[in-house]
């Protein structure tokens, strides 16, 4: 359940920790991962450690949760994401700022 | 880096809408706010079970869906089915299946579920509704601020 409803605060602090980012990209290469499956997936955490961030990810609306029989399975919701994308990413995105970009990728394609 | 493999067969989206219940029924069933925001498209069904959803460009000419109402539980839930008609290539994947659930929320807000299923044997379909992220926040802007958000460019 999520705790304060439309909150983008918890969605930039769940996004702000490593761990949490890691069982997102997991989540978007193969969605629908149980708890024992996503544990199996970052063998550093304990199942406590994976429940507590995924806790988290799920109060952010970031993680949505469906039973299927005995089994909850978790699943990448990308709306809040889409969400901050159209309130903080999209405005900010011109030309100057991609020209930049542009500059960064072609200088670390020559490393 | 992740890569980006197949798409999921399962994809559930989900936002909280500050709305009631009833309200995002009725906007998510309501030609005039489907075509708000859902690229245009004009949609013609009684919302009956067994009846046809049927979803046209916005000038008529082309058929972008033509589904059928699995299960109408207002205003909790409908059930219909998916093929995308919009595009050839998906057009002759298999039929999938799209649920709408809405919950009323403390605070005024509505929760939206979708989910898009039963994907498995229409890789094509299931890349590209992807796009559901995009029809939901426009959604979301339609029914809070009452205007649709620019065109996908």
């Amino acid at each position: 359940m999520m705790g304060c409803v439309d909150d983008e605060d918890l969605v930039f602090k769940a996004l702000a920790d490593p761990t949490r980012r890691l069982l997102l990209d997991r989540l978007f290469e193969r969605d629908g991962m149980t708890l024992g499956e996503l544990e199996a997936e970052v063998p550093q955490l304990t199942r406590f450690g994976v429940m507590k961030h995924l806790a988290v990810l799920e109060a952010a609306g970031l993680v949505a949760t469906r039973k299927q029989g005995r089994h909850k399975h978790h699943y990448l919701n990308p709306v809040p994401i889409r969400l901050i994308y159209e309130r903080w990413i999209d405005k900010y995105r011109d030309r100057r700022a991609a020209a930049l970009l542009d500059l960064k990728d072609q200088l670390e394609a020559r490393r | 880096m992740t890569t980006e493999g197949p798409a999921p067969t399962t994809q559930v989206y989900q936002l909280y809408i500050k709305a009631s219940q009833e309200e995002v029924w009725d906007a998510i069933t309501n030609p005039s706010v489907v075509a708000k925001f859902f690229h245009g498209a004009r949609v013609e069904s009684t919302y009956q079970v067994g009846a046809k959803l049927r979803s046209l460009s916005p000038d008529g000419s082309d058929v972008w869906g033509d589904n059928t109402i699995l299960e109408c539980d207002p205003p909790r839930r409908l059930v219909h089915t998916w093929r995308s008609l919009y595009n050839p290539d998906m057009a002759t994947e298999p039929e999938s299946r799209v649920t709408w659930e809405i919950e009323a929320q403390p605070g005024g807000f509505a929760k939206l579920t979708l989910i898009h299923d039963q994907l498995e044997g229409s890789p094509k379909t299931a890349a590209s509704v992807r796009g559901w992220s995009y029809i939901l926040s426009n959604l979301k802007t339609v029914m809070e601020t009452g205007a649709a958000l620019p065109p996908v460019t």
